[in-house]
């Protein structure tokens, strides 16, 4: 499925940027839903939906570390010239997935969850990996474990100074590793692939015990499962038993109710929501920048980063609290737009 | 109880533990954590109650202080009614002769001891600011090189890798650069667990003014500089330390990748709701199965010989809230430890009659005496964001001025005038009510009225160091009892003009730094503070710092003092006295770290007494 003058290395590092792409159009939807609940007394739930959300952002960490480790260089904002990647605009279709589902920025209700279990379902047993037009995530990242078992050990020639580590990233989903051989790039492919989906067919739970010594979180699918079911999982439930422990006690009467995919256009210019949305964009678009540099060579932008992301939930809580006064009982929200900064 | 058998089997009574520490706060996790390690067994007793042991536990705290009108340092804390703590809200101005019995303590005057501490695992630190400067060397020294309190029995260079050790311990951020004045030394290839926490837009604007500029002190002209605050508060960790090895900042008490980096959340003090704020809990998570904790249980009696000799046992009490407490109960080790904090061992030892034949126990209590100046600047300095303190002068602890008067350090403080005037509640309240001048702000006057005036808010803070003196001192007094019958602190108290000499002086610099700094001084001491007091007709406010030294000092001989340097009981060989009561002078360091490297020595001691190698 490669053109004839593409060599599997490139072949790999075109995925690892398509697998860097899948986490990040994830993480808007997942925060979306999780500032929805800011203001209610659903902290069981928002824990639960921020553990996914800030697991998400170790996966796209540790693929970028990948990407690096074998001498490619993540892309986070489009290239001037070719435009891409281009930044999710929601409602997005996983990028290079079978387009099965759309993924819409909604706040946390049923429809919410169902897409999120779509996004995180794990493989069917025997599914074959699959790179593109994958129908699981895992089936994606089974075919980039092939690919480096076709390259071999040689390939890791990244300059070891790109790798974010644990000095940069922290508290969030887990520790980020350097990756510089196979068994550093199996470790990070094991926590994407298990805190996402479990250990496809046999376990409820992700594999945190073991790498982080964590004690066992229920892995993503399940997370989202169990809320949209509105019952916990106990210990001994399996996939096949779902979930039996006890009621999970929603107030949806106190989620934010965000319009859904909200967008600067929906505002006329000039109007405060249409400014708003725009400050929130480019703080959005600011962060890009400043992660895009962070996974280039520059792994302390990560803290600035980070700031920025604060200001980001900050700004996206305040459009999320304004009503549309449109009669319609929505409110505003956060619309993760790109807007090229203008170059100073 | 643990039932040990007498090894020889020959019906003579052995000991229940071999160690016992009364006190969970700082110095009995680490100690606790240290001898369980070596196959001790030991049992800690704690006055107050556990606290704080899963993260749901601990964000209960976090509620409790959120809610909490009055945000003192001890608000986000339960104090049951058995083991009360000091309260800094009781504390009242004093009249001439007339005791207050306002809170816990008792205080004769004539100037009231204005900090607190917290009986609860984990202890005043808690609560901490977490500051973690050395002592300079020259503190070691302060009798032979100005005449002034007295020697310490140990050098800098002694306690210099105990320093170290204590740094790792409490995991601070700090650059080795900022750090090395005042002959303060350290490895060549030292370098701190972490990098420093960056400094505050207030500190580089400060810094940047003022640096290497000149202040006329003591008849001489002082230079000045701005240094990072070392503090044990997690940042990026640094890949050189231990010789390349690195440092894996420690997350928070059962939610392990919480509180990997300070975020900024501006309550240090009294509660950092990550835990990127180092404090006992984490300790706590590592102590291992020899050692048994058991909390509320309040050490009543000492048991002792009425001479010099070995301590025969403890006596106390086992309460439930509500319910009578029980009778007291007896446990005896080979080893005892008191590390209740300086003011709660110096009271059981007197309240148990404790021989003491040179009369030292429970004198030369000190704190640092803490002046707040503020002000506001011309522009918006940011105020209200990160640490309450990031940087400070500390270029001022030491001179040959220390023959006349106090040294201090002066705190750069991020939090506008919190501690002086309860901002920013404070301002919208005026605001509201019109300033003063009948015209009520409400809306976007209001909100723009407040961008303006607050984040201008700044203020120094000054602590200076007080001389030991015999007369400020704990006692027990049988007229003063709390609700178990046990004896509650007495203080007498009084701020001398060596101490107050030093506020002079500072009061020359901080007019300085307004001036230069364009500054607007909104300082006000009123006479119906309860620290109020005056030197050479000028008025200063002191309050507490929560630094509570003394008590039971230690020194080279037993004439002169309670401990030993490694904080042996000098007339009692199986008694320890550990924690900041062993401190003989307080200098102007804030004590905790200097109270960890101690530790450390103590360690060798109590090792040595049991037999590990």
């Amino acid at each position: 499925m490669t053109a004839s003058t593409t060599t599997p290395l490139e072949t790999l590092r075109e995925h690892l940027q398509t697998a860097i792409e899948i986490e990040w159009s994830t993480i808007p939807p997942y925060l979306c839903a999780l500032w929805s609940l800011a203001d209610g007394p659903n902290e069981y739930v928002a824990g639960n939906v921020e553990e996914v959300a800030m697991e998400e952002m170790l996966h796209l960490t540790l693929a970028c570390n990948l990407l690096n480790a074998i001498g490619g260089g993540p892309r986070l904002v489009p290239d001037p010239v070719t435009q891409l990647p281009q930044p999710p605009s929601y409602p997005t279709y996983l990028p290079h997935s079978d387009d099965a589902f759309l993924v819409n920025l909604l706040p946390f209700s049923s429809e919410a969850l169902e897409t999120f279990c779509l996004i995180e379902r794990p493989a069917a047993p025997g599914a074959p990996p699959e790179p593109g037009r994958y129908r699981t995530i895992a089936q994606f990242y089974a075919a980039v474990r092939e690919l480096l078992d076709e390259l071999g050990p040689d390939i890791f020639t990244g300059p070891p100074e790109r790798q974010v580590d644990q000095r940069y990233y922290y508290g969030s989903g887990g520790e980020a590793t350097a990756i510089h051989d196979r068994p550093s790039a199996d470790g990070a492919l094991e926590v994407i692939v298990d805190q996402g989906e479990g250990i496809p067919g046999e376990s409820i739970w992700d594999a945190d015990e073991n790498v982080f010594g964590e004690g066992g979180e229920l892995a993503h699918y399940f997370v989202f499962d169990e809320l949209y079911r509105g019952r916990r999982y106990t210990k001994d439930d399996t996939p096949s038993s779902g979930p039996t422990g006890d009621p999970i006690l929603l107030d949806y009467g106190s989620v934010l109710p965000m319009r859904p995919n909200p967008k600067a256009e929906d505002y006329a210019e000039g109007t405060e929501l249409r400014e708003l949305t725009e400050t929130c964009n480019a703080t959005y678009s600011r962060m890009l920048v400043e992660l895009d540099a962070a996974f280039n060579g520059e792994p302390s932008r990560l803290v600035v980063a980070v700031q920025t992301m604060l200001q980001l939930r900050g700004e996206s809580l305040a459009l999320m609290r304004i009503p549309l006064g449109d009669g319609s009982g929505l409110n505003a929200g956060p619309a993760f737009q790109w807007r090229a900064p203008t170059a100073t | 109880m643990g039932d040990r058998t007498d090894p020889a089997g020959g019906g003579i009574a052995v000991a229940d533990y071999d160690v016992v520490i009364v006190g969970a706060g700082p110095v009995g996790a680490l100690l606790a954590r240290e001898l369980g390690d070596d196959g001790t067994q030991v049992l800690v007793l704690e006055a107050g109650p556990a606290a704080g042991r899963t993260w749901a536990e601990y964000q209960a705290n976090v509620e409790q202080y959120l809610g909490s009108d009055a945000k003192v340092p001890n608000s986000p804390y339960y104090t049951p009614q058995y083991a009360p703590s000091p309260n800094v809200l009781d504390i009242r101005k004093l009249k001439d002769g007339v005791p207050s019995d306002a809170g816990y303590f008792v205080q004769k005057g004539p100037l009231p001891f204005s900090s607190d501490y917290l009986r609860s695992q984990g202890g005043t630190m808690l609560h901490w600011l977490a500051t973690c400067l050395r002592m300079v060397p020259n503190d070691f020294e302060q009798q032979s090189r100005y005449g002034k309190g007295v020697d310490w029995p140990i050098s800098y260079d002694e306690l210099r890798a105990h320093y170290a050790r204590a740094e790792f311990e409490l995991g601070v951020s700090a650059n080795v650069e900022d750090q090395a004045y005042l002959g303060i030394t350290f490895p060549e290839d030292y370098v701190f667990p972490m990098v420093r926490i960056p400094p505050s837009y207030l500190d580089q604007h400060i810094a940047n003014t003022i640096n290497g500029s000149t202040v006329p002190l003591d008849g001489g002209d002082a230079k000045l500089l701005v240094s990072s605050t070392p503090q044990a508060r997690n940042s990026i960790p640094n890949p050189d330390y231990d010789g390349g090895k690195g440092y894996r900042p420690r997350g928070a008490h059962g939610a392990p990748y919480e509180g990997l980096r300070c975020e900024g959340n501006s309550s240090c003090i009294p509660i950092c709701p990550v835990q990127a704020k180092y404090n006992p809990l984490k300790t706590w998570e590592q102590v291992g199965p020899n050692v048994e904790v058991r909390t509320q249980c309040v050490v009543s009696q000492v048991l002792h010989l009425g001479k010099a000799g070995p301590v025969q046992g403890l006596e106390y009490i086992d309460y439930t809230d509500g319910a009578p407490p029980s009778k007291p109960e007896r446990v005896t080790a080979d080893l005892y430890i008191l590390a209740g904090g300086s003011i709660e061992n110096a009271k059981l030892l007197l309240g148990s009659d404790v021989p003491n034949t040179y009369d030292h126990i429970g004198r030369h209590l000190m704190d640092h005496p803490y002046v707040i100046a503020w002000a506001s600047m011309p522009e918006n300095i940011g105020a209200f964001r990160g640490p309450s303190s990031t940087s400070g002068i500390e270029i001022l602890r030491d001179g040959s001025f220390r023959s006349d008067r106090a040294a201090f350090r002066m705190e750069i403080d991020n939090w506008g005038w919190d501690f002086c005037t309860f901002a920013p509640y404070t301002d919208v309240e005026a605001a509201v009510h019109g300033n003063g001048n009948g015209k009520g702000l409400f809306g976007s006057a209001l909100r723009d009225h407040l961008a303006d005036t607050v984040p201008r808010q700044f203020r120094f803070g000054f602590l200076y160091e007080q001389l030991p003196s015999r007369g400020n001192r704990v006692e027990v007094d049988n007229r003063y009892l709390d609700a178990l019958g046990l004896p509650r602190p007495v203080i007498t108290y009084d701020v001398d003009t060596y101490t107050r000499a030093g506020m002079a002086a500072s009061r020359s610099l901080w007019e300085k730094l307004f001036a230069v700094l364009g500054a607007e001084d909104h300082t006000k001491f009123s006479r119906t503070d309860p620290g109020y007091l005056t030197h050479d007709g000028k008025p200063y406010t002191y309050h507490g710092a929560g630094h509570n030294v003394g008590t039971h000092r230690m020194g080279d001989h037993p004439e002169n003092s309670v401990v030993d340097s490694y904080q042996r009981c000098w007339e009692h060989e199986n008694l320890y006295l550990v924690g900041c009561g062993s401190l003989p002078t307080i200098a102007t360091s804030n004590p905790s770290l200097t109270m960890t490297a101690l530790i450390f020595r103590t360690l060798e001691s109590l090792r040595d007494d049991l037999g590990i190698r």
